[in-house]
């Protein structure tokens, strides 16, 4: 089983700040789940940027939307943000 | 003359001669503005060792090219002087109105010099500038200098930069404040003006700042406000958050510097985070003159009423970087640093170097009497010693000279977490070694905003890098980046519009604007110039750069504790040379014959 954490807007769209997930082999799988979830508001928030860490690092520094679930992981989505 | 008036202000406050100069095109070309023409008149007229409290010491106020027009986020001004704090250049840059009004009154610049003896301020209604007795604001908090200067002048339109009391007493690292809570904040540009006993600058003009063909100009800033506004940070993220949201964000990557840069993760970061404050204390959002983004927070607290901030960066530095988590009291501090005028940053850095100190057991509860124990978390720490070293009095005295002179009179100068004597900023860089080199190699010291590496390494703006990836293209974008925001913070806008604009649209604005013809790489090239200046201006203030091009032991030595970062290090050693190769530097550190020949810097050496 692996947790989900939302930020930012996603915790409005989705009216939770986390949930947990099970039989997803990668992020591609989990984000199609989520997007049969939670419907179009949520893909189109994160469909074209986003900020996906699993276990605090960046998916884009490992196998982009095929890096690996495994049991036990925590995946942070963010819709696309930036401060300073 | 399009954009600038041309016109600049000399006020000498030793003899109250008060005196106007002229520059024409090419100053602009060669400086662009803010920072640019700041460090021409440092290297010009004085000697880069004087002692910054001194009365050879000269500050300067500067508009940018844009500031006063409609270009998205166009009204930001810079304060240009040498730091207290560090000895080296200081380059503060406030949003707010302040800039804008500044512009309209028919002035793109103020030189302050010399020292007054009675405390004073400065009056300017368009071409009209008195400097007037300022004794009965003398002492006075922030707001309320805001509130007797504004009544005095009988304009509620009029714009005012001031000190608060930490300016006034000459703490290190005290802020100019304008709009209340908007801050000139790094470097102690507080202190030098308060060592002029120059309490404020209040302005009004009513003059239209013109560009060279309007409708052409309004065209461009059309298309690059609909940009920010339709991009999904700058147009939507930032609005509804502010600054804030990154708390999570930097968490969870790792990088949240946690109890003085020990650990990467805090526990309860979730608990101020920019999600908790919207929920529980934001009324509404606030921009800055001519901004589409709107960043700024208004929250309303039962203790203090209606507020501004706290920032992201202050939020951490009051927050987590001291272990504490309550979000009440950190707005608190944030907003009595506004209202004493003091930079957010380092006071958080210097409590927690305190902070570092008393756990180690080298600052001991005698050293502090009856007065709160500097222990981790604890919450009492903040108004307590935020009130006391704004006044220098007991402990704070102390605590007013910044975490470095603290840190090394307790004998341990690793337990503090900056560079060149500045306390650094919210991101731990063992976690953006990139961002890290940053901080190493800022001329202003420990400081993020120069160069915000943790674009491409965090929030995957051009595009993704990798954190730990160090190569040559990772030091060239520092490089970049440098340069570039020395172009964005010339002009008078925002740093935070990187997020929906590249360096092509600044191109845009700017040649809309004066109607020149410039590329961008030759606007860069006006970037290059500034950053080189400002170095060569430590440099003859006595930089050496291999000692001081450096961060702290526990980023370079100890590696990361815990995290998605566990085991990593800053390898700076490795960047450092590269970084000076790739700027065309010698390897000492010392700018090249060669590369100050190429951007036309003899004449300043
Ligand atoms: S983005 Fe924020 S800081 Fe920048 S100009 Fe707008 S409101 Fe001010």
């Amino acid at each position: 089983m692996a947790q989900v954490k939302f930020f930012a807007t996603l915790r409005d769209i989705t009216g939770k700040r986390e949930m947990e997930i099970k039989n997803v082999k990668n992020v591609a799988e989990l984000l199609q789940h989520l997007y049969e979830m939670f419907g179009d508001e949520f893909r189109k928030e994160i469909e074209e940027r986003n900020m996906i860490l699993v276990n605090g690092k960046n998916i884009l520094d490992l196998d982009g939307y095929e890096t690996k679930i495994k049991e036990k992981d925590e995946i942070s989505i963010f819709p696309p943000a930036g401060g300073g | 003359m399009y954009g600038y008036w041309g016109k600049i202000l000399r006020v000498n406050l030793s003899t109250g001669e008060i005196k106007t100069e002229e520059f024409g095109e090419d100053f602009v070309k060669k400086w662009l503005g803010t920072r640019g023409f700041g460090i021409h008149y440092l290297l010009k007229e004085m000697d880069s060792k004087v002692d910054p409290l001194s009365e050879e010491n000269k500050m300067i106020f500067s508009t940018g090219a844009l500031t006063g027009t409609t270009a998205p986020t166009g009204g930001r001004y810079m304060v240009i002087t040498k730091s207290p704090l560090t000895g080296y250049i200081a380059m503060a840059n406030s949003g707010g109105f302040f800039g804008a009004e500044l512009k309209m009154a028919g002035w793109d610049a103020i030189i302050v010099e010399g020292k007054s003896n009675k405390p004073v301020y400065l009056r300017i209604e368009d071409d009209k500038v008195e400097i007037k007795d300022a004794s009965h604001v003398w002492g006075k908090r922030v707001g309320e200098t805001e509130r007797i200067l504004t009544e005095e002048f009988g304009d509620k339109h009029v714009q005012i930069a001031s000190i608060g009391p930490a300016g006034e007493n000459l703490v290190k690292f005290a802020a100019i404040m304008n709009n209340g809570h908007r801050a000139a904040g790094r470097g102690g540009v507080g202190a030098v003006m308060g060592s002029k006993k120059l309490k404020a600058i209040v302005v009004r003009g009513h003059k239209r700042v013109e560009v060279i063909d309007r409708s052409k100009f309004i065209s461009v800033v059309r298309e690059k406000t609909e940009k920010l506004k339709n991009d999904p940070v700058a147009g939507s993220g930032l609005p509804s958050f502010g600054t804030a949201v990154l708390v999570n964000i930097i968490n969870q990557n790792g990088l949240y510097p946690t109890m003085n840069f020990r650990y990467g993760q805090f526990k309860y970061a979730e608990e101020q985070s920019g999600e908790a404050m919207a929920k529980k204390y934001l009324k509404r959002n606030k921009p800055c003159y001519a901004c589409p983004i709107g960043c700024g927070r208004v929250n309303d607290m039962d203790t203090v009423g209606e507020t501004e901030g706290p920032e992201y960066e202050s939020t951490w530095a009051m927050g987590a970087n001291l272990g504490i988590n309550d979000l009440a009291s950190i707005i608190e501090a944030n907003h009595l640093c506004d209202d004493l005028g003091l930079d957010t940053i380092s006071t958080g850095g210097t409590l927690a170097t305190a902070m570092e100190l008393y756990d180690k057991g080298l600052l001991k509860q005698d050293d502090l009497g009856d007065a709160p124990p500097f222990r981790w978390g604890n919450t009492e720490v903040l108004h307590y010693y935020i009130s006391k070293l704004a006044k220098r009095e007991g402990f704070g005295d102390v605590l007013a000279e910044g975490g470095y002179r603290l840190a090394e009179k307790y004998g341990c100068v690793d337990c503090f977490m900056g560079v060149k004597k500045q306390e650094l900023p919210a991101y731990d860089p063992r976690g953006a070694e990139g961002h890290g080199l940053g901080y190493a190699t800022d001329n202003r010291g420990g400081d993020h905003i120069k160069a915000y590496l943790i674009s491409p390494e965090i929030l995957g703006y051009p595009y993704k890098m990798d954190p730990h990836d160090i190569s040559d293209e990772k030091v060239k974008m520092l490089i970049l980046f440098q340069d570039l925001t020395a172009v964005i913070d010339a002009a008078g806008m925002c740093v935070f519009t990187t997020f929906g604009l590249g360096a092509d649209d600044y191109r845009d604005l700017l040649n809309a604007a004066f109607g020149f013809n410039l590329s961008t790489e030759e606007w860069l090239k006006i970037g290059e110039k500034i950053w080189n200046a400002e170095r060569l201006f430590n440099l003859k203030a006595g930089l050496k750069p291999l000692e001081e091009d450096t961060l702290p032991k526990r980023l370079t030595d100890e590696p990361m504790p815990e995290g998605p970062n566990k085991g990593h290090v800053v390898r700076l050693k490795e960047m450092v040379p590269r970084y000076y190769a790739l700027r065309g530097w010698n390897e000492d550190g010392s700018i090249s014959e060669a590369k100050l020949k190429e951007l036309g810097l003899e004449e300043y050496i």
